[in-house]
């Protein structure tokens, strides 16, 4: 097993330039602009695009935070947050979904059957399908993955390699944690933002993004309390073997029941 | 019908009552040769240890079969409604008809089909308590594969992401049900030494005269005259 990393995103720091879009879409072969088939449309805002789609693995979502001490606008890198108790993974029938090496919350194309289980079992629905085929079901899943072609071999993910103000860093998870600890408390000490926290530390078991936020989490769109959702562990912690311990008590009570059956039915009874 | 009996020069001759109309039988048998694709392709999703056959092109044409399959499945009842209304209206008017007497058929189920101990059966409509309770059972289940089914497949991100979770746990808790049942219909039907003629019906549409007087009597003498032969039965104490 090797040590968990994590992606360090200081969201003070950050000033909404979205090189690290830019370059998830480099690494990771994605879709930009394509005439006719994805195009930019000015919807009176700078975000762009307006939600993580299959070809859009990351973006900064834009926030304004207008409480009465001062105006913030808010940059938050959002992308899958690689949780310790990751949902999609349990959910994911095939698994494409899994956990790799470094903590990562890796995604096998070729091995996605396209379901969608984990689009909808995300706390943080992140994962996206990229339907081909509404009636055939026919799809691909898609999300951040670290870079794991990259990380594996020791480079740091895309976006962090790119990005120009030192907002992101990929390295061992404690020291992201107590780096992102640290920055905080200058946050709140020395620089005005009282509000300030990390986001990540604990959350579902520890997220692999560990951020740095001036602002509650709810303003940056992010939930307060993420939970593992309820009906995920109903299905597969309680349906799933309840489900296949019933099948077999029932086929071995119809065999018990038959051979009993067998010796007590008189068939010259039996009209 | 009389039926000459092999090597002998002696014939016996057996009375046959209809019971299923063509289209029931058919229909019957279309519901089973969807049904049970539908529960081994939903099974590939829904048992890990079959994760191979769930994963990239081979899971994909899995989750296709699956959708043509329940279009088929669904069309059963739909065709039935349209073809046979009346048929259709009488038997789950019959479905959904209990009394005193269901009560006493599960008290003596076990004594009866596990034990062969006929005496204290009491007598039975066209379906009895059991097999009423397993067609209320399917109907619930088709409606409900129905409405969980179609929202996962056409409304997968425009309900909520809770509403698809419950769509999901449902029509899983419905397939543990259905198919727990369809195990124990397919043993009486087809393996229960004293339910022989139950195939023969789905094969012919029709029951022996002794099967339904033994099976189904207040079918076969109407239901004041099964009962009034049964209470008689039960004062004499007597023991079939």
């Amino acid at each position: 097993m090797t040590e968990r990393y994590a992606m360090y995103i200081d969201a003070s720091k950050c000033m909404g330039c979205r090189g690290c879009q830019v370059a998830c879409k480099q690494w990771n072969d994605l879709q930009g602009f394509v005439p006719g088939v994805r195009e930019t449309k000015n919807t009176g805002s700078y975000e762009n695009p307006l939600s993580l789609d299959p070809q859009t693995w990351t973006r900064i979502k834009f926030s304004e935070y207008d409480n009465p001490d001062r105006f913030q606008w808010l940059f938050l890198k959002e992308g899958c947050m690689h949780c310790t108790d990751a949902a999609c993974v349990d959910v994911c029938p095939t698994g494409a979904l899994k956990h790799g090496p470094y903590g990562i919350v890796t995604f096998e194309r070729d091995l996605c059957n396209g379901c969608g289980y984990c689009s909808q079992f995300c706390p943080f629905g992140i994962p996206k399908l990229e339907i081909i085929n509404s009636v055939t079901g026919e799809a691909k899943s898609s999300k951040c993955v670290f870079c794991q072609d990259r990380t594996v071999n020791g480079l740091t993910p895309a976006c962090v390699k790119t990005c120009p103000a030192a907002a992101l860093e990929w390295g061992p998870r404690d020291a992201m944690v107590a780096k992102a600890e640290l920055r905080v408390s200058e946050l709140k000490a020395k620089l005005g933002f009282p509000e300030a926290r990390v986001y990540g530390k604990t959350e579902l078991g520890g997220l692999g993004r560990i951020y740095v936020l001036t602002a509650p989490a709810s303003e940056y769109g992010l939930p307060e309390n993420p939970r593992y959702p309820a009906l995920g562990t109903v299905w597969q912690k309680i349906l799933q073997p309840v489900g296949q311990i019933a099948f077999g008590a029932v086929i071995v009570g119809a065999l018990g029941a038959f051979f009993v059956a067998r010796r007590n039915v008189v068939m010259e009874e039996v009209e | 019908m009389s039926v000459q009996l092999r090597g002998t020069d002696s014939s016996i001759s057996i009375r046959w009552i209809p019971k299923y109309t063509t289209l029931e039988r058919l229909l019957h048998w279309v519901h089973t040769a969807t049904f049970l694709p539908l529960a081994l392709t939903g099974f590939v999703l829904f048992a890990p240890w079959l994760e191979p056959l769930a994963q990239g092109a081979a899971g994909a044409q899995i989750r296709l079969i699956h959708r043509v399959a329940a279009v088929f499945f669904g069309g059963v009842p739909i065709i039935y409604t349209l073809l046979q209304p009346r048929r259709m209206l009488m038997n789950l008017r019959e479905f959904l008809s209990f009394g005193k007497y269901d009560l006493l058929w599960l008290k003596n189920a076990f004594p009866y089909y596990v034990l062969g101990r006929h005496g204290n059966m009491p007598p039975q409509p066209r379906f009895n308590t059991g097999e009423r309770l397993t067609a209320l059972v399917m109907v619930l289940g088709t409606i409900t594969f129905g409405i969980t089914g179609l929202s996962m497949w056409f409304l997968k991100g425009v309900i909520s992401a809770t509403l698809f979770q419950w769509m999901v746990v449902i029509h899983d808790l419905m397939f543990i049900v259905t198919f727990a049942m369809f195990i124990i219909h397919f043993y009486l039907a087809v393996v229960h030494p004293m339910m022989w003629q139950s195939l023969v019906s789905m094969r012919y549409g029709v029951v022996s005269e002794s099967y339904a007087r033994e099976h189904h009597a207040m079918w076969y003498y109407g239901e004041k005259r099964a009962k009034q032969m049964y209470e008689e039965r039960q004062a004499k104490g007597e023991q079939h």
